[in-house]
């Protein structure tokens, strides 16, 4: 049962009644259909294809990932040439870090971010869609290149001078750095939109301090990238230019300094890291109180840490710049700075497990994958501590020991906190629990599969193993069984491993389809997304709530009928009943935004300017000729479709709203 | 309670193997045993091992991370542990809902308070030990390191007193230039000035110090200090380009008496092959084929006029290794592959600190040469070491090779190669 | 942020009011400002970043120049100043052309909105003329270090500028056939902020770029 959003007439400003002011094309009203996914700008539609597209990323990146550790599972290596390799690297890193878990965060957020906070949809829609198309033709754009003379090679740090033409004359590069700018330009929107959405569009009562905790981690996050994508703008803009239209911003023979690169690529590199692994902390903070059947202990100060990550990672940038020459007292400074955002981060990994503490826990695939988080997030939050000391770090920097550090913190962290959010939410968004007996071989293979895998690298690292190369050779693997060779074998059987604990996830999505719909409320959670049908109506909300609490569903659900020092919770009304109350007190009027063509025209602009380029200049103007006029179309195009566009059009005077039946 | 609570003991006993605390508890035994396990059966020997320091400035460092990692080590155990007491105690074995609590905030600032002291205590010794490690001014002996695709260059200068890194030669002192393998003497500080001809690389040998990236257009430097006489392995530490797994090098200390050895052999002056040997039609062969790139000094044709390369012409970078005592060093083509046969080189690293600078200063003798790596080079370097030396593909670098190219050379102008290379001792 | 408040009064007539659609920008919102200028604003912030990188790689880069082709050769302060000054003109036709706005005065919006853009294309003719004098010098993009984040950095914000034209000359047009959904007044104040910010950046450069010598 659902309302559709069929505009209330009335609410058409009279002014605008422009059926005919963008040309010939009727708007797309589809509601089935690959229209109806194509021209969307429901963000619940865009959040599911941000995850599907960031899923299918995460496969390719896990291919790259696999071929690596086929190539170094023995010495000399001969599965991949020394090229390939290093393009392999680039783009795992690449892949996984812009196209996977960037997106899935998008897709978490555009998805819950407003149901979370009661609201009917983002900000700006439209601007929504042309974020989402804007990252997957980016994300297609910079894949081509496999195609089209060979990826990116430079690592995805992409140093200079070695990502200038001489040193690496394929246009991989300039794939990657064109392909990043419209990516960015996905995160940009992205960030403005869900901002402005957090800020403007909370349920009545909702204020900051009630806001659930993964709402306000993706608030921390896009204020990152509202900053951050600017700056790595700037170093992708200097590298085109450099590369494409002969300027000389990093030719050492003309004067340049190739650290301004690394400052740069840095300066949004490390803010970066935050904004890879926030929205995983949102998603267990999330996670952890709803299996705990507690609230998430300390919330303010989790609240307050995120933020001071969110300021003191800007901070920190050098840290990746130990050995590169920046003087004893800049070293000093970073390191202690870096030292320093240890402090907010253990706050989380304190309250999380304060969050358990006198709990009552069950051991859901969510939960199994939150714990993991905290137990796998803790040992590369501890061996970053390791290089917080700059002197260490000279040894250990460029070495497996960090790719064993930031693998811990980013698939230990990130990863494991996107997995829980999957089988935490799936029911959410499609309506069916995905099997909890595959979710357990899922998350123990994938566990299993990532301490073989990353476990010796650390043993690689601190034993001398460098960083991206392409074959390892025995004469430096010291001697005796557990020589580094052993160790590199073992990684890479763990890496198989780890592939076929994924890829269970994908099977056990494969087989859900077929299992019984959800029921309303099955894990007995505690904030608003679960306050509606699952999946949510295009509307979200039948009624939207007025906010009392933090844990506000928890506190519908349950009454605390005890003393001060002993409490008593009796449930007083079920999910049902609550939503059941919802229905009938509906909201009339609900007038949602129309899908739209511009948004896809609009994005499939860039990547035409893109391949012009590379290949031929005049491609540009042509590219920029389709931006204008869909932006022209875009302007002159109101939120929501006349009822000309409608068909059959509704009668003059009908029904305001129209009740159907709702998948 | 709706149905939704119904499907929580469906989880709890499923029969996956998580949830009994006993089965968990081994596997954290397990675990623990195979961390000591792994900690303690790491490779013996590894070359380029971090944990064992050889010389001052590691030493320092290990002093410092030694208790890191300690401290690390215990608040990790802390983490876990009290995570798997939450795990074992708080499961839901049916106890009622618990206080809706966000807990307390004194306990709050303790958990901030207490890694905040921990991270001052190690903040003051690294800051100490970051200014320590970059001082320059004890040195007494400067070297200068130049890395580019995909090899060191190391030339010492003449200081004003005519010592090289502080110490006399028996002849006159000339700037000496070699590659793959920086000599140093034993216990004394070193500090090198090192940069890049093309990309950034660099510079890290584990047992002596940690690394210091060498950056076109800029002079980093960085100290160097070993205890004893020896070898000491390293490797090009910052991704350089298509062959950076095959750019490594090595230092080599000697005792003080050995240096000066080394130095002389060094400024030795230029020896031809004996006629009519095979070394000799050798070095014509080098003439026409290598000495374009490659110098050997004092080297004269056959007019008699000094043989001058002119790597600027032919290699992006601008230069080659300098062969003119190729075998005095132990290492070739990026220090990736040995001229010593395989028993001959273990004799060399395995010899102890008294016997090492007697059998480093050896050489390569004509029955330790390596020649199969050393010929297979000749014959097809690109396919041996990736470079960027295709004639096809050279338009974006005006023609100019990245690495050695592909020479054509047949089997004989091999081996008279290999004959005269073997007489550059 | 007092929005509880606001809310408080919204709950009583829940059921027959429109004020909680996704997309409506003259509905109330938590914060009191609208969606578009709440966005414009976190866009503005987001602008100041890439012009700080811009400006960054300027100022590292301004020494290095061939010897006759420097700064101090190439810049022309009194054209310079003058084109500075039209463009700073143009932000005083920019608060007329808002104040108008909000009084629903659309004739004189359209006047002063129009007045704006052609200072605005004042401003970028001259710097048309700049880059061609430079060129012709022989000061191309690729020339020196200097030059090449000269011209990035210029060229960018010019490319801001002519941005701001066409919105300014497309909201000329919407005014004039009124076809401006939701709040006139409104989108004039964004394209201000826009064209405000543009200017202030201008002030920025012309100063670090022309006025404080290498």
């Amino acid at each position: 049962m659902a309302l559709i959003e069929r505009p209330a007439p009335a609410l058409i400003p009279a002014v605008a009644t422009p059926s005919s002011s963008y040309g010939v094309f009727r708007r797309p009203v589809e509601t089935t259909g690959w229209k109806s996914w194509v021209f969307t700008i429901d963000h619940k539609k865009l959040g599911i294809m941000y995850g599907v597209a960031a899923l299918f990323f995460f496969l390719v990146g896990g291919v790259e990932a696999l071929l690596i550790r086929a190539q170094l599972a023995g010495p000399n290596g001969t599965i991949l040439s020394a090229d390939k390799y290093n393009q392999m690297f680039t783009m795992h890193a690449t892949t996984m870090v812009f196209l996977f878990v960037m997106p899935m965060a998008a897709a978490f957020g555009n998805y819950f971010l407003p149901l979370q906070i009661g609201a009917r949809d983002v900000a700006f829609p439209r601007i929504n869609a042309f974020g989402f198309w804007c990252f997957l033709f980016g994300a297609i754009f910079i894949n081509t290149s496999w195609f089209l003379g060979g990826a990116a090679d430079g690592g995805w740090f992409m140093y200079a001078p070695n990502s200038s033409v001489p040193f690496s004359p394929t246009n991989g590069i300039d794939f990657w750095g064109v392909g990043l700018q419209i990516t960015g330009i996905a995160s940009l929107t992205g960030a403005i939109n869900l901002i402005v959405t957090v800020l403007n569009m909370r349920a009545p009562g909702m204020s900051l301090m009630k806001m659930p905790i993964f709402t306000w981690m993706i608030l921390v996050v896009q204020f990152l990238l509202l900053f951050a994508i600017p700056v790595i703008t700037v170093a992708l803009f200097l590298l085109m230019f450099q590369r494409s239209f002969g300027a000389t911003f990093f030719s050492v023979e003309a004067g340049a300094d190739p650290l301004l690169w690394q400052h740069l690529f840095w300066i949004f590199g490390h803010p970066e890291v935050y904004i890879l692994i926030l929205p995983s902390f949102g998603i267990v903070s999330e996670v952890l109180p709803v299996f705990s059947k507690k609230p998430l202990f300390g919330y303010p100060l989790v609240v307050f840490s995120g933020c001071a990550i969110g300021f003191v990672g800007w901070g920190v940038w050098a840290h990746h710049m130990f050995a590169s020459g920046l003087g004893p007292i800049s070293v000093a400074v970073f390191s202690v700075s870096t030292m320093a955002i240890a402090l907010p981060t253990g706050v989380k990994i304190v309250n999380w497990t304060l969050t358990m503490w006198g709990g009552k826990i069950r051991f859901t695939t969510a939960m199994l994958f939150a714990i993991g988080l905290i137990v796998q997030f803790t040992i590369g939050g501890l061996s970053g501590v390791t290089h917080a000391v700059a002197p260490s770090d000279t040894q250990q920097t460029d070495t497996y020991y960090i790719v064993a550090h930031f693998h811990y913190v980013l698939f230990g962290g990130a990863v494991l906190g996107i997995f829980s959010g999957l089988y935490y939410w799936w029911p959410k968004i499609f309506g069916k629990l995905l099997s909890e007996r595959l979710g357990k071989w899922n998350f123990w293979l994938m566990v299993v599969g990532m301490n073989m895998t990353f476990g010796p690298m650390h043993i690689l690292g601190l034993q001398g193993q460098p960083r991206r190369m392409y074959v390892w050779t025995e004469n430096r693997a010291g001697d005796g069984f557990f020589d580094l060779g052993f160790w590199n074998l073992i990684s890479s059987i763990g890496a198989a491993v780890l592939g076929i604990g994924v890829l269970l996830f994908f099977i056990n999505v494969f087989i859900s389809r077929k299992h019984a719909p959800a029921p309303l409320d099955p894990w007995d959670a505690r904030s608003l997304e679960w306050m509606t049908t699952n999946p949510p109506k295009e509307h979200n909300f039948d009624q939207v709530p007025t906010v009392h609490h933090l844990d506000e569903f928890f506190h519908r659900k349950y009454e605390d009928r005890g003393t001060e020092d002993h409490h008593d919770y009796h449930q007083i009304a079920t999910a049902e009943e609550i939503m059941a109350d919802q229905e009938a007190n509906a909201d009339k009027h609900i007038h949602l935004p129309s899908p739209s063509y511009w948004p896809i025209v609009l994005a499939f602009s860039l990547p035409v300017m893109g391949y012009g380029v590379i290949f031929n200049k005049f491609m540009i103007p042509v590219g920029a000729t389709l931006l204008l006029l869909s932006m022209f179309g875009w302007s002159m195009e109101p939120h929501t479709a006349s009822e000309a566009d409608y068909d059959p059009p509704t009668p003059e005077g009908g029904a305001e709203l129209e009740v159907v039946s709702h998948g | 309670m709706s149905n939704s609570t119904s499907l929580v003991p469906k989880v709890l006993t499923s029969s996956m193997p998580d949830v009994n605390p006993r089965t968990r508890r081994v596997k954290r035994g397990l675990f623990a045993v195979a961390s000591v396990l792994a900690l303690s059966a790491c490779a013996q020997n590894a070359p380029q091992d971090t944990w064992k320091p050889k010389g001052e400035n590691a030493q320092k460092i290990q002093d410092l991370q030694w208790w890191v990692f300690l401290i690390a080590g215990i608040v990790g155990v802390l983490v876990f542990g009290a995570v798997l007491y939450c795990v074992i105690k708080y499961r839901d074995k049916g106890q009622p809902i618990p206080e809706q609590t966000h807990g307390k905030a004194w306990l709050e600032y303790a958990f901030i308070a207490g890694p905040a002291l921990l991270l001052t205590f190690v903040a003051v010794p690294t800051i100490t030990t970051v200014i320590d490690l970059n001082k320059t001014d004890d040195a007494t002996c400067f070297i200068n390191v130049t890395g580019q695709q995909w090899w060191w260059e190391f030339d010492y200068p003449v200081a004003a007193d005519g010592t090289i890194c502080g110490y006399a030669p028996t002849g006159d002192a000339l700037p000496i230039v070699t590659s793959g393998q920086m000599v140093i003497p034993a216990d004394t500080k070193v500090v090198i000035r090192g940069t890049s001809r093309d990309v950034i690389h660099s510079f890290w040998v584990p047992a002596l110090n940690g690394k210091r990236d060498m950056v076109p257009g800029r002079v980093h430097t960085w100290r160097f200090h070993a205890n004893e006489p020896g070898i000491f392995a390293g490797q090009c530490a910052e991704f350089c380009g298509l062959s950076h797994a095959n750019m490594r090098m090595e230092i080599v200390a000697l005792s003080p008496a050995d240096f000066t050895t080394w130095l002389d052999g060094q400024l030795a002056p230029y020896q031809a092959p004996e006629a009519d040997t095979l070394a000799a039609t050798g070095e014509a062969t080098f003439i026409a084929q290598c000495s374009r790139c490659h110098q050997v000094d004092g080297m004269t044709d056959a007019d008699g006029e000094p043989v001058i390369a002119a790597p600027e012409q032919f290699v992006w970078s601008g230069a080659a290794p300098n062969l003119s005592h190729l075998m005095s060093r132990n290492t070739f083509a990026g220090g990736t592959w040995d001229l010593l046969t395989e028993d001959c080189r273990a004799d060399v690293w395995g010899a102890s600190p008294d016997e090492f600078g007697a059998k480093y200063l050896a050489g390569v003798s004509d029955e330790c040469l390596n020649e199969i790596d050393l010929k297979e080079w000749l014959r097809d370097a690109p396919s041996k070491k990736p470079m960027f030396a295709d004639p096809e593909e050279l338009t974006e670098t005006d023609g100019k090779t990245r690495g050695m190219p592909y020479l054509a050379l047949s089997e004989d102008q091999i081996n008279e190669l290999v004959a005269y290379l073997e007489t550059r001792k | 942020m007092a929005d509880t408040a606001v809310h408080d009064d919204q709950v009583g007539h829940d059921d027959h009011d429109d004020h909680d659609h996704g997309h409506d920008d003259h509905g109330h919102t938590s914060t009191g400002l609208s969606h578009n200028k709440l966005g414009m604003w976190l866009f503005l912030g987001s602008e100041c970043l890439l012009f700080g990188g811009l400006i960054s790689t300027y100022m590292l880069y301004r020494g290095r120049h061939s010897e006759n082709l420097g700064p101090d050769q190439v810049w022309d302060i009194p054209f310079t100043s003058a084109s500075s000054f039209v463009l700073l003109m143009s932000s005083l036709t920019m608060v007329l052309a808002v104040s108008s706005a909000k009084r629903g005065d659309d004739r004189n919006t359209k006047t002063w909105l129009s007045v704006t853009a052609l200072l605005g294309s004042l401003f970028v003719a001259g710097q048309v003329y700049e880059f061609t004098t430079f060129h012709a010098e022989g000061l191309g993009f690729g020339t020196s270090l200097f030059s090449s984040s000269f011209f990035a950095l210029t060229g960018f914000h010019g490319v801001h500028v002519s941005v701001g034209i066409i919105m300014l000359l497309a909201v000329t047009g919407m005014v004039a056939k009124n076809r401006i959904p939701g709040d006139k007044a409104e989108v004039v104040e964004l394209v201000g902020l826009y064209w405000h910010f543009v200017d202030i950046v201008w002030i920025l450069i012309f100063t670090l770029v022309y006025l404080i010598p290498a």
